[in-house]
């Protein structure tokens, strides 16, 4: 083992976007959850009334359904939750044009070095601030397409049938305690819908972040993929470090209707402080695929799991999952297919990084229901160990109730070799630099589906956490 | 072989809602009432291990209080995920101030 | 959840699983007449019994085994210790059969509904300090060892529902107790019959091999199909010793009817080597939770399995290789076979606690569904908690291999032979990495048997 006593730790392993820029909400809800707050937010965003009734139903469940007992530890989340805000709402109306976003959420972006990727598809980026998108503008062509990509709350507002007739259809409230929560206080997120037969080239893109302390924050995205389309959302988010913990719950919930081809990315750098309990899933019809890429590297604890139900003949199902956890941070991720239909096919690969005294956990469902004839799934995870303080789990669950069908599952924990170390640090690089190339070369295989942009910022990440990381 | 066993009283089904029952084979059954109609459903989720008796009944549906799947209270196919599989489901017969339905 | 405050509330606990049979009179009485330690680790096991809820498939050990429809306590009466002897010459044929497969032995022992009823020991052996012997009477000859290994480091009553019922409830059972340095060149072979329905049968089996030892112990348990539910309790606890080798075996080949539930805890010293094969070939339900430990740094466990499930047959193994100390190594493979409506669930985890560097540790499930209502669940979990280590698991699920499959038929094999031959094949990999004398023969003979059904 190569010497490293003089290897100091920089604290680059500190939180990069540690700021805070200064706005002004215009409404507040009460801290803590209840009645009064859920019928203030409904009435805020002026909603139907059957909207009201499912946000006041959605609550009686959160109320009455217990805290999770498994993934990560929950246990100061009730003190969290009687603290924070569950709705704010920095501006009164959306803006229609880039120009009108006021200079200090600018500021916030280009702090954060990430809207490279924004400059080019500007035209088409909601980018979701605090609790609502203030930014909205939808790209000339996907106008013409006829595609829909608004907030969510314009979506409900603007295409009221479409948006009923989907929404809360893929995860209901009660499927579990967090869906429940958003279920009765979401606000924010993206309305998508992809005509039949349309392609779309350009990402649609969305940036949110939370900035304001103690904030909550409920996203809620519906997407659906029209027969024979094909279409890729990225979402992205980075948020400040602030000395209290703070609570994300987002529910996302994708439509792929027959033949239809989705991907949905999310890369997700909250700080450390933040609780990120998020539900995903996708509902895949007759010869269409959905794409979960999935990268988790902030949060205090992130438990995700995003699912394919793969409900029609034919339907693919993909989950691509890089998850790092650095010191005092459990990334409990993973991914869930359920093969409902014959000839579906699946595949799950999932990569994580433990150092310091992070932990990740991979937990995973494979479930293959009678009749669903030869489907095929194939599951790996891997785990990379930096210290010996570091801990990985993994827990599968493999569920087969039809003989014609092919399952596998595989999973390796190991630690960066020595002998790899040293050969890279015998021709001229520092510790750092070595550590860096190994943990790039570990998760070049889903990185590398990432749009450029990202993956590069994804490794200039990489080589700062591992900066002083070998001990 | 099948055979018709009283499965509640008259008088517990008697507004929108349903009951849960047990057969003298120990079968767990759930009896709903939607309008006029009575039906018969076995008393578990097919997602998981739960009884549909703590839902609620709705449009034609039994919906599960656990994690929200839904059931058709005639055909007991899942109508909504994460259920996927049907609940069985048994005749029903109302006689005198008995509800009776078929097992076996 | 709130404490419930009604008078209905039992004092002292929930009660769950005590019945009209089962119940403190039934601990009492088998205590009578025993050393005080003993009847006080009854009361207490029974006392932990009565506070434990009964596993339901919310716990996530007992999530695809549901107690409530798979056991009628109610309907159970406990089997009680009398007097035996054995007569190999009545045997019923299916334990004569066994026996006579079982060739080349350092002794053997035999237990008929819970009672031994014949031990004999190599002279040699014996001469050695080797001893073999029933629980029963070890409690008597053997104090001193049994106060210190019986239920205590091993399956102590406090950790589960039915390690406290065994605890408190055992009738006999067999001690083996291999001293420092002794090899045994030959197995142990031990034969276990249950011919009653409708009771509750518990048993205990606990091997202590010393320092350098050597020894293979080959447990087998029969009966005939039964109609009527019987529940078969068995707490195996094997200690080896530094250095020492031990090979545990246990072979379920029950009839159909009966619940076996096999509780085993192994436990490896220092360089130690404890291998084991567990077989589930027979009962209508049969749920085995097998935790190895290796306690010292260079230890060794090979874990492996089988099964060969058909009509309602539900296998349920639940395992665990607690990796506490460095430098050890183990290696889990369980293969199972299911045909008409069987089920098969497998639970294993690989934990590497803080400090265990340079573990070793794998795990393989796989498993082969040979019909449409077969179904197989898999979950193979790893907590690893140290960062030095080679840890991988796998699992599969599927059919025949068709290639496989065709390659036979086309060499001149009916699809019914070369599917068998693929089963043995496929079964034949655990079987083969564990050649000891008799078990292979028997077991081939057996999964062939179920095939020609």
């Amino acid at each position: 083992m190569p010497q490293n006593d003089t290897i100091q730790d920089l604290g680059l392993d500190e939180y990069q976007y540690h700021f805070i820029t200064e706005d002004e909400p215009v409404f507040r809800s009460g801290r803590g959850l209840n009645e009064k707050v859920v019928r203030e937010i409904s009435a805020q965003k002026d909603e139907p009334e059957w909207m009201l009734e499912f946000r006041l139903k959605a609550l009686e469940i959160y109320n009455a359904k217990p805290m999770p007992t498994w993934g990560g530890d929950l246990s100061n989340l009730e003190n969290v939750l009687d603290e924070i805000y569950f709705y704010v709402r920095p501006q009164e109306k959306m803006e229609r044009s880039w120009d009108d976003v006021p200079p200090n959420i600018k500021e916030t972006f280009e702090r954060l070095g990430i809207p490279e990727a924004e400059q080019k598809v500007l035209a088409g980026v909601g980018a979701q601030y605090e609790s609502e998108m203030v930014y909205h503008s939808l790209k000339k062509e996907w106008d013409e397409k006829g595609v829909i990509f608004d907030s969510i709350e314009d979506g409900l507002k603007n295409h009221p049938e479409l948006f009923r007739e989907h929404f809360g259809t893929v995860i209901p409230s009660a499927d579990n305690k967090f869906s429940a929560m958003n279920s009765a206080v979401w606000s924010g997120g993206s309305f998508v819908y992809i005509p039949k037969g349309v392609e779309l080239d350009t990402p649609l893109q969305a940036y949110f972040r939370v900035n304001q302390e103690q904030m909550g924050q409920f996203e809620r995205t519906l997407i659906i993929a029209d027969e024979g389309s094909k279409a890729h959302y990225i979402e992205g988010c980075t948020a400040p470090v602030y000395s209290t913990e703070s609570f994300h719950s987002g529910v996302i919930e994708i439509v792929v209707k027959p033949g239809a081809h989705f991907r949905y990315t999310t890369i997700q750098n909250w700080s450390n402080n933040m609780y990120n309990l998020v539900t995903q899933r996708a509902l895949v019809h007759e010869n269409a695929t959905m794409e979960w890429l999935d990268g988790n590297l902030g949060s205090k604890l992130t438990m995700k799991y995003p699912s394919c139900y793969l409900m029609g003949e034919g339907a693919h199902g993909s989950i691509l999952s890089i998850a790092y956890s650095g010191d005092g941070q459990h990334q409990d991720t993973g991914g869930k297919v359920i093969h409902a239909a014959p000839n579906t096919t699946s595949q799950i690969v999932s990569k994580s990084i433990s150092k310091g005294t992070g932990r990740s956990t991979y937990r995973g469902l494979c479930q293959v229901h009678e009749g669903a004839i030869n489907s095929k799934s194939n599951v790996e995870c891997d785990a990379l160990l930096i210290n010996d303080t570091s801990r990985t789990d993994t827990y599968p669950y493999i569920e087969i109730e039809e003989k014609k069908s092919n399952i596998g599952h595989e999973a390796t924990v190991s630690k960066v070799g020595d002998e790899q170390l040293f050969y890279l640090m015998s021709r001229g690089m520092d510790e750092a630099e070595a550590m860096a190339l190994i943990v790039r070369g570990f998760i070049e295989p889903i990185a590398k589906l990432l749009p450029l942009e990202y993956a590069v910022e994804l490794n200039r990440l990489i080589e700062l956490e591992m900066e002083g990381s070998v001990g | 072989m099948s055979e018709w066993v009283r499965a509640a009283d008259r008088s517990e089904c008697e507004g929108n809602g349903c009951v849960h029952a047990t057969t003298p084979a120990g079968e767990k059954v759930v009896i709903a009432r939607w309008g006029d109609e009575i039906f018969a459903l076995e008393d578990q989720c097919s997602h998981q291990d739960f009884p549909l008796s703590d839902g609620s009944v709705e449009d034609g549906q039994i919906e599960c209080v656990f994690h929200g799947a839904k059931f058709d209270l005639r055909t007991g196919r899942a109508t909504q995920l994460p259920a996927i599989k049907p609940v069985r489901t048994y005749p029903v017969e109302v006689r005198d101030d008995g509800i009776y339905i078929q097992v076996g | 959840m709130a404490q419930s405050t009604t008078l209905d509330e039992p004092i002292g606990g929930l009660m769950e699983g005590v019945t009209d049979s089962l119940n403190s009179d039934l601990v009492q009485s088998r205590a009578t007449g025993e050393p005080e330690w003993l009847r006080n680790r009854r009361l207490d096991a029974w006392a932990s019994y009565e506070r434990t809820p009964m596993p339901t498939t919310r716990l996530e050990e007992w999530r695809y085994t549901d107690l409530s429809r798979k056991l009628s306590l109610d309907a159970l009466t406990p089997m009680e210790w009398s007097e035996r002897a054995f007569d190999r010459e009545s045997a019923p044929a299916r334990m004569a059969e066994a026996m006579e497969a079982d060739h080349e032995s350092s002794g053997h022992v035999v237990e008929i509904d819970g009672t031994v009823a014949h031990v004999d020991l190599d002279a040699d052996l014996a001469a050695k300090g080797v001893v073999l012997t029933s629980l029963r009477s070890a409690v008597e000859d053997h104090p001193e060892l049994l106060e210190e290994y019986l239920a205590t480091r091993a399956l102590p009553a406090d950790r589960g529902k039915f390690q406290a019922l065994n605890a408190a409830l055992w009738t006999d059972g067999i001690f083996l107790h291999v001293p420092r340095g002794v090899r045994l060149e030959h197995p142990v072979r031990v034969t276990r019959w249950l011919s009653e329905e409708g009771k509750a049968l518990f048993s205990r089996t606990l091997i202590v091999a010393a320092e350098a030892s050597q020894v293979s112990y080959v447990d087998e348990i029969l009966s005939d199909d039964m109609e009527v539910q019987s529940l078969v309790s068995s707490a195996v606890e094997v200690f080896a010793g530094n250095g020492a080798q031990v090979q545990y075996v246990s072979l379920q080949r029950l009839g159909h009817g009966p619940f076996h539930l096999s509780q085993q805890r192994t436990i490896a010293g220092k360089d130690a080597t404890l291998d084991t094969l567990n077989v589930n070939m027979g009962a209508t339900t049969a749920r085995l939770d097998l935790n190895a430990q290796l306690l010292g740094s260079g230890a060794n466990s090979d874990m492996l399995g089988l099964c060969f499930g058909e009509g309602d047959q539900h296998f349920d193994h639940n395992t665990s290789q607690d990796h506490v100390a460095p430098h050890a190594y183990s290696d889990l493979l369980y293969k199972g076979a299911l045909d008409g409506r069987a089920r098969s669930v497998f639970r294993g985890i690989i934990k590497v606690h803080k400090g265990a560097q340079q573990t070793d540790a794998y795990q393989t499930n796989r498993n082969l569904l040979l019909s449409e209502e077969a179904r197989a669940d898999s979950l193979p979990n790893l907590e690893i908690e140290a960062d030095d280590v080679r840890c991988s698991h796998g699992a599969t699920v599927g059919q025949l291999d068709q290639d496989h499959l065709f390659y036979l038929m086309s060499r001149g094999l009916s699809r019914t032979e070369a599917e068998r031959l693929v089963v043995i094949g496929f079964l034949g990999e655990v079987l083969s990495k564990l050649p000891l004398g008799g078990v292979v023969e028997k077991i081939s003979r057996a999964v062939e048997a179920k095939l020609n059904v």
